[in-house]
């Protein structure tokens, strides 16, 4: 596997603020990234920063092993974005809007701009003026526009904005296919944590300007809390207590913490040895969401 | 860089704005050519009343407007500054009568470099504002500059692409100029006239007029250098209002301040003409046609060098301004 985007200790000031502070991550060959923050924690600076739309005040980005400082035009042909809502030329129709970028880049057939608007699933309406297209299918020419280069990495800021349930859908299918069949990396930024957890493989949580955590959405959502549903929670909570010094607490007549999973059935055994009768015992598994108010509940735009 | 400025060509017509051009040029136009039509015949039928049973020729309507001339001076009322620019149009005639050049009958000829000469400081900046002004603005409000930023095109390139489409839909706008005043003209008065002979050159020397430089050319080459002066022009107007487009974000306040400048200068030529820095300013050096008639110097040291000069520093530094700002700044929209 090899490395499609090394972010290296990135800093953005804006108006001597410091709005992005140190930040680093990587995206191997094939993996979806999901970039998660509330508003203003610096997403959309950061992935502006990797398109080259602006530029980082220290640190270095890499794409495919092109800096986008030094050699920008090799780094940019391996990226395509869709940053903050699809940007179209209202005046012309799908497929100018589409030629006119192609013409941008080199080697873009004919054949390859049909191939994109049928990924995209627009070829009814791609010759129609972009002034009556609807949201979804703004920003499902938004998509190809993205892709029509056949970028290594597909950089995407709130993609499913103005999109309905079946619109999210498709563009989730649609994302996971490019993945799946032409290898391509893509970052994500959402506030929709449905989605990244849906689609990502990692995620990167930031806030104010720093990630707060680097890891795998499937190791994140494993660590998980036992609840027990007692007759006598009182009485479980001091045992437990007692002989696993478990730290337990009560919530709505369930015994709930964080507990070694290895030693549920020792437990159970045990409770149920000392005549408390045992309804249900279960695995309530974080959701992401839960996690994402955890880690930044602390954090307030100062 | 071929493809990339045929982009920008195809929106500028997408956005149909030659089209808009042509019918402002076409409305004026033809309002103009009617009305210097109107004027023609009823200088004509005064003169003919006026000289009862003489026939309509230009040479006596000339010299009838001559003697009017002198009349003028000769009246207290008229102040000093007037009558040198008066005794200047008394001898320029008295030329014209005496080396036979006829300056009355309207032709197309004559009336498409006169359409130039009236629109050089107002209305063909304003046409080639409407092509310039949104040319860097607008893809900030609608946002597209993010695509044009986003791919394998370092900035320059974008930017020398619009500024090269500006430079070639400018000079089909002087075309077109040239196309629809000369075709609507045509339609009033039925002659070309191309091939009259004109003089220019006249030379303004210490209170009386010099006619020793004076060269004799046909209308179509000096509506020729009539109409470079208008492309240079423009192309200055045109490098200035991009500028202004590369620096504002919005379409509206690039049009307010190229539009404010160049009425407000105006103004400043017109009331501070002492105050020497108003020479200066791009707006105070658009008339370059007006040299060419050789009395004509809007303010102390100008000349068709000297405003040449200021304009192309004007063009060459809006230029440069647009290119840094441009390549640095960061895209925020």
């Amino acid at each position: 596997m090899s490395r499609v985007l090394k972010v290296n200790n990135v800093t953005k000031y804006i108006e001597k603020k410091e709005i992005i502070k140190g930040i680093s991550f990587n995206i191997e060959e094939g993996e979806i990234l999901g970039f998660l923050g509330p508003n203003g924690a610096g997403k959309s600076t950061t992935l502006r920063m990797i398109v080259g739309l602006s530029k980082p005040s220290s640190g270095t980005i890499e794409i495919c092993g092109a800096s986008i400082s030094t050699q920008y035009i090799k780094a940019m042909e391996n990226v395509g974005c869709l940053i903050e809502g699809p940007d179209l030329y209202n005046f012309a129709t799908g497929m100018k809007n589409l030629e006119m970028l192609s013409a941008m880049s080199k080697n873009i057939s004919k054949e390859d701009i049909l191939e994109v608007v049928r990924l995209v699933g627009l070829e009814n309406r791609i010759n129609d003026k972009v002034s009556t297209y609807s949201m979804g299918m703004r920003q499902r020419l938004g998509l190809a526009q993205a892709l029509i280069h056949k970028p290594k990495l597909l950089i995407l800021d709130e993609p499913t904005n103005g999109f309905d349930p079946q619109g999210i859908f498709e563009f989730r299918e649609i994302i996971k296919d490019l993945v799946r069949h032409k290898n391509i990396s893509v970052l994500i930024s959402s506030h929709l944590i449905s989605e990244i957890q849906l689609m990502c493989d990692k995620v990167s949580i930031i806030n104010d300007g720093l990630i707060i955590k680097n890891a795998k959405v499937s190791d994140l959502l494993s660590s998980g809390t036992i609840y027990w549903v007692l007759d006598d929670p009182l009485k479980g909570q001091t045992l437990l207590k007692e002989k696993y010094k478990a730290d337990l607490k009560i919530e709505n007549n369930e015994l709930m913490g964080n507990i070694d999973l290895e030693k549920i059935e020792e437990m159970n055994k045990y409770l149920i040895d000392e005549g408390i009768k045992l309804k249900y015992v279960g695995i309530k598994s974080l959701t992401l969401e839960e996690l994402f108010l955890n880690l930044t509940e602390h954090h307030h735009i100062t | 860089m071929v493809s990339l400025i045929q982009n920008e060509i195809t929106k500028i017509f997408l956005k149909k704005k030659m089209i808009l051009i042509a019918i402002l040029l076409i409305v004026l136009v033809g309002l103009f050519a009617y009305g210097e039509k109107y004027a023609y015949d009823k200088t004509i039928s005064k003169f003919e009343s006026s000289v009862s049973g003489a026939s309509y020729d230009w040479k006596s309507l000339v010299n009838q407007q001559i003697e009017q001339l002198k009349g003028r001076v000769d009246s207290p009322y008229i102040p000093e500054s007037a009558i040198q620019s008066i005794n200047i149009q008394i001898e320029q005639l008295e030329y014209f009568v005496s080396h036979d050049l006829n300056p009355i009958t309207p032709s197309t000829a004559r009336f498409t470099v006169e359409f130039m000469e009236q629109s050089i400081i107002l209305f063909l900046p304003l046409l080639i504002i409407i092509l310039a002004a949104d040319l860097i603005s607008s893809e900030f409000s609608n946002r597209t500059i993010k695509l044009l930023l986003t791919r394998a095109v370092p900035r320059w390139k974008v930017l020398l692409s619009k500024y090269l489409a500006l430079v070639m839909m400018t000079t089909m706008v002087i075309l077109l100029i040239g196309i629809i005043s000369g075709g609507v003209s045509r339609l009033f008065f039925g002659v070309w006239g191309f091939d009259e002979p004109i003089a220019t050159g006249f030379k303004y020397i210490g209170g009386t007029l010099n006619s020793d430089s004076v060269i004799r050319i046909t209308r179509l080459e000096y509506m020729f250098l009539v109409y470079a002066l208008g492309w240079f022009v423009s192309i200055a107007i045109a490098s200035i209002t991009f500028m202004i487009s590369a620096l504002v974000r919005s379409t509206a306040t690039a049009i307010g301040i190229i539009m404010a400048s160049l009425i407000g200068g105006q103004f400043l030529q017109f009331f501070l003409s002492d105050w020497g820095i108003v020479k200066y300013f791009f707006v105070s050096n658009l008339n370059l046609i007006k040299y060419l008639t050789g009395s004509f110097q809007p303010i102390e040291g100008m000349s068709l060098v000297f405003s040449v000069l200021v304009l192309s520093v004007w063009s060459v530094v809006s230029l440069v301004i647009s290119f840094f700002v441009f390549s640095k700044q960061d895209v925020l929209v």
